[in-house]
């Protein structure tokens, strides 16, 4: 009991406690904490938890950048700033369910985030929940759930931190950061901006240019070099955290957070049309707004939250008219509101711990695409308007009858609109085999559905109201283990998964010409995913550690073929790697830190029959290889840091999506303030 | 103490150092392809996957049932782009319309090697000759078609079609063009080819798509699911052919004497061109579900149907003999939509 008591309350303070602010001073190789701790809420999870440390090493990084590089993740992207969607164990973007302090933030229209518009040093803490473990957060993580969160300043008193980054192709990043904390309260404010031309050149394989003779027959040709069409970015966020201790133990937070990017999307490396002919803009603002309080008592916690996410999003392709004005081949724009609340407790009873929350989030959405001339040759509206409201409500007990076993059990339900799921079903175990290295023995199983989005049903044209929730069946196993000494620490978690997804969306030609979702495959996936970490203290000043991730990930469509014709049954799905891996090396001596950073994916089908022959069907497997060298600088009133990156250091010439062209070597200098008050 | 220092360092550097691999990435290897049997091949369009640029080209000879795919990108070593819509035989010179690359590539049609390229182009769906220095290409977002060299690949100015966001496809009855207007339009402008200037237009179902001209000077238009008879030198409708129950969107084709018109709706239809009502039976029975493209040999008049299956791998072409008996089964690259025989 006493081991409870003890734990209860760390579970609340890690989301409160100090975190070293800044990445450079004090990173340490075992900053990423690692599934498999010790408590009673996370029993037979499998979590990955990555810390401000992680989070905040690179200020050209967004959130997906973090994720390739740390998680078995895998990021679909082409490029910074470029649209980045998370893979969760070989499944969609959609199947990926992401919080922020609590939050949903998946769009209702699309159902999927985009993590290059989330500047990672804008998190403080992000857990990723893996196959059936992302139900404790929320319905319709097929794949998996990530928890993103702010937490209070680590400093008492009043701090500042200002970092600026200039990098090729005109890229400047500047992060400020300026909090207080006093007994009582806290308060921080971040500002970031990014900007760059992003017009790297490359040289082009999938063009030629022809010589010609006399008499017009190819003499000989070249490959042009170009450069990254229509590339540039600007992305501008503000956020704002405050929290207060109130009378009566309880604490209320605030956090605020505006966004606006505005970014072209590059033109292919097919494309012949000159970037001064048309122009592929998207523009997002977005404001997420959230007040909580929470109390915490002799074993039991209340938290209430409510908040509000508004975005408006506008896609134009707009050709040039030859005299500086353009005209709209595709104005799309959308506009939504969404409303939050959420009440939540847990309780700890002997050696059971029960918790139940309420989330309802209610959407308002509407999707126009104006460049549309009616048949009467005016100009018209097509679009949609919808409201929906979804509730979900979650229990879950979790008993620990000896110090090595433990088992929970959960139960979540969710209404969307006028429709209900099933029950979502879940259990975890985990049994603890050895004291000496925590070796522990994990196994989960859940039962999960999604709901399709707003853009599912309703979209115009195409929008399928009769559409079923998709629906999964999953199961994971694994061994973690980790052992901390004077000399070593060291770390490692190893994982088996299964799970099956039927009725999965697939949006499909129709008869009447546009494209239509429908509920046609069932996908099976399974795999193993590793992570490891050690650190080596051999003295004089010497840190050398390591921290790896690999998996290998079999995700099959198992759908009824479309005929007798069709290949595709039994393969791979598109774009999703079989095996990836990253591995993360950091030397530091005294004040220096080198660090590298190589990331590895298998090949990637853009068939689903696996198409091998020539370019088009497959592309190759993936290689990255990136440095940095820092070093602070101690002065009596400031700390200095300078960090200078080299990414792509082998300038290897690639595509990760086809026709994406990527950037050669690149380099990005930083450095970093932090005045010291005290 | 320092010497241990960079001991250390070394030493890791050549750890880490080690697990960098090259990419496969770069130029890619061409092929010669032999010039195929005089007056026999069938080239098609597949069009690929909207922004994976992974269109390609196909190329089948009938007589011998050989199947060679990708000879675009075999013959010239880079892609042929991203949506590749329509390709055109003229005066020994094929001409392949891509779409979203904006480009229209000239090629041999016997050796698939690039002789040529048009470029300026914003969003180009078909090209249609007029005489030898002088071709119409339509766009899907401007109020222009581009009239174009296709001799030297210049552009030699446009014609406006003001108030009309996209032009489709083309047939020409003496010395006028008819063009469809498909994106949530529903008129056929017609062209004087001398002027370059739209004269006439008339008005059709929604969003018409398929447009053919057969041997009695009749212009058969596909929109809204009906099938439109036209007499070219009145402008006017004849008649009006329920072709499609929901409206759905249908592909034309034409024998080769140019007297029967095939059609899909969900099967395989024909009808003669002075038919007065559909048939009540499908020619060939399919199995309902949406095909891709359809073309009939200009010789044999035997049917090709394209098949896209689930549009993200290789389709098939099923063909037909002229009594509708399965004759062969092609497997082409990603979304086989166009058609040329040469």
């Amino acid at each position: 009991m006493t081991r409870f008591l003890f734990l209860f309350p760390l579970l609340f303070i890690s989301g409160l406690t100090a975190r070293a602010q800044d990445s450079v001073q004090t990173r340490q190789l075992d900053s990423i904490r690692i599934t498999a701790r010790y408590r009673l809420r996370d029993m037979g999870m499998q979590k990955t938890s990555l810390d401000s440390m992680e989070l905040h090493s690179d200020i050209t990084g967004s959130l997906a950048h973090v994720l390739t590089r740390s998680s078995s993740l895998f990021i679909k992207h082409y490029g910074r700033a470029t649209l980045s969607t998370a893979s969760f164990r070989g499944t969609s973007p959609s199947h990926t369910q992401v919080t922020w302090n609590g939050m949903k933030i998946n769009s209702p229209m699309l159902g999927m985030v985009d993590f290059s518009t989330i500047p990672s040093y804008f998190i403080d803490r992000a857990d990723l929940y893996h196959g059936p473990s992302s139900v404790t957060l929320s319905s319709g993580g097929l794949g998996g759930a990530i928890a993103l969160s702010t937490s209070t300043p680590a400093q008492e008193g009043l701090s500042l931190q200002y970092i600026q980054g200039a990098g090729s192709f005109r890229t400047f990043d500047e992060f400020l950061n300026i909090s207080i904390r006093k007994q009582q309260w806290s308060s921080s404010i971040r500002l970031y901006f990014a900007s760059s031309r992003n017009d790297y050149p490359y040289t082009n394989y999938r063009k030629k240019h022809f010589f010609y003779d006399d008499q017009g027959n190819v003499s000989g040709y070249e490959y042009p070099v170009e450069r990254n069409k229509n590339g540039v970015f600007r992305d501008f966020h503000l956020l704002h955290d405050f929290f207060l201790k109130g009378s009566g133990g309880g604490t209320w937070y605030v956090s605020g957070w505006y966004s606006a990017t505005d970014r072209g999307i590059p033109l292919l490396n097919v494309d012949y049309k000159e970037s001064s002919s048309v122009r592929n803009n998207q523009n997002d603002n977005t404001f997420r707004g959230i007040l909580g309080w929470r109390k915490l008592h002799n074993g039991s916690k209340l938290e209430a939250r409510a908040g509000y996410t508004y975005t408006d999003m506008l896609y134009q392709y707009q050709r040039g008219l030859g005299d500086g004005n353009w005209a709209d081949m595709v104005h799309s724009q959308s506009f939504v509101h969404s409303l939050f609340s959420q009440l939540e407790g847990e309780w700890y009873l002997e050696n059971w711990m029960f918790s139940a929350n309420i989330t309802l989030n209610q959407h308002f959405v509407t999707s126009t695409d104006k460049a549309v001339i009616s048949t009467q040759g005016e100009q018209s509206l097509l679009g949609y308007q919808q409201a929906r409201l979804e509730t979900s409500g979650f229990i879950a007990a979790r008993y620990r009858p000896s110090e090595r076993l433990g088992v929970s059990v959960s139960l979540r339900e969710d209404l969307y609109g006028k429709k209900m799921t099933p029950p979502i079903l879940s259990f975890f175990a985990e049994y603890l085999v050895s004291r000496k290295g925590q070796v522990m023995l994990k196994a989960s199983a859940a039962r999960n559905f999604r709901y399709p989005t707003l853009n599912d049903l309703y979209f115009m044209p195409g929008g399928n109201p009769l559409l079923k929730p998709e629906e999964g069946m999953t199961f994971d196993g694994g061994l973690s283990a980790q052992d901390k000494g004077r000399l070593v620490n060291w770390s490692g978690n190893l994982t088996g998964f299964y799970s099956r997804i039927r009725n999965w969306i697939s949006w499909l030609p129709t008869f009447k010409g546009f494209w239509s979702p429908v509920n046609i495959r069932q996908v099976k996936s399974y795999g193993i995913e590793f992570r490891g970490s050690a650190e080596i203290h051999p003295g004089n000043n010497w840190t050398i550690g390591g921290l790896g991730n690999f998996s290998w990930t079999r995700s099959l469509n198992l759908g009824d073929p479309v005929s007798w014709a069709d290949q595709a049954i039994g393969k791979q799905l598109v774009y999703i790697p079989e095996f990836s891996a990253s591995f993360t090396g950091r030397v530091s001596w005294k004040q220096w830190t080198f660090t590298y950073d190589w990331t590895y994916y298998s090949e990637r089908y853009t068939t689903s029959s696996n198409q091998t022959r020539t370019q088009l069907g497959v592309l190759g497997p993936y290689f990255m290889n990136d440095i940095a060298l820092e070093k602070s600088f101690r002065f009596n009133h400031t700390v200095l840091h300078v960090k200078a990156i080299v990414k792509n250091l082998f300038n290897e010439a690639y595509e990760t999506v086809l026709a994406r062209p990527m950037p050669g070597i690149n380099y990005t200098l930083s450095v970093g303030i932090v005045p010291l008050f005290r | 103490m320092k010497q241990i220092n960079l001991l250390l360092t070394t030493g890791l550097l050549l750890i880490f150092l080690p697990l960098t691999s090259c990419m496969k990435y770069g130029p890619s290897q061409t092929e010669d392809f032999p010039p195929g049997p005089t007056g026999e091949g069938l080239l098609i369009i597949n069009e690929g996957n909207f922004m994976y640029a992974n269109a390609s080209l196909t190329y089948y000879i009938p007589g011998s049932g050989k199947t060679e795919n990708e000879v675009f990108f075999r013959a010239n070593g880079i892609n042929l782009g991203d949506v590749a819509q329509s390709l055109s035989i003229f005066e020994g010179n094929g001409y392949i319309v891509v779409n979203n690359s904006g480009v229209i590539f000239v090629i041999d049609p016997n050796t698939f090697r690039l002789k040529g390229s048009i470029t300026g182009l914003i969003s180009p769906r078909y090209i249609h000759f007029i005489d030898k220095r002088k071709a119409y290409v339509t766009d899907l977002y401007q109020e222009k078609i581009t009239i174009v060299d296709p001799q030297s690949f210049r552009i030699l100015g446009y014609i406006p079609v003001t108030g009309h966001r996209s032009t489709e496809k083309m047939v020409q009855w003496e010395n006028f063009v008819f063009v469809t207007c498909w994106s949530y339009d529903n008129k056929i402008l017609v062209i004087d080819t001398v002027t370059d200037r739209v004269t006439d237009s008339l008005e059709v179902g929604c969003q018409p798509t398929d447009l053919l001209l057969d041997g009695n000077g009749k212009i058969w238009c596909a929109a809204a699911g009906n099938l439109y008879r036209i007499d070219a030198r009145s402008r006017k409708i004849e008649k009006t052919f329920p072709a499609q129950a929901d409206g759905a969107r249908t592909y034309l084709a034409m024998n080769a004497s140019r007297d029967t018109l095939y059609y899909l709706n969900k099967s395989l239809w024909r009808m003669g061109t002075d038919q007065a009502a559909t048939d009540i039976a499908p020619f060939i029975v399919l199995d309902k579900r949406t095909y891709y493209g359809l073309a009939v040999d200009p010789v044999t008049s035997h049917v090709y149907v394209a098949d896209a299956l689930d549009y993200v791998q290789q389709g098939k072409v099923y063909r037909f003999n002229t009594r509708g008996v399965p004759v062969d089964t092609l497997t082409t690259g990603v979304n086989p939509g166009f058609f040329c025989f040469k």
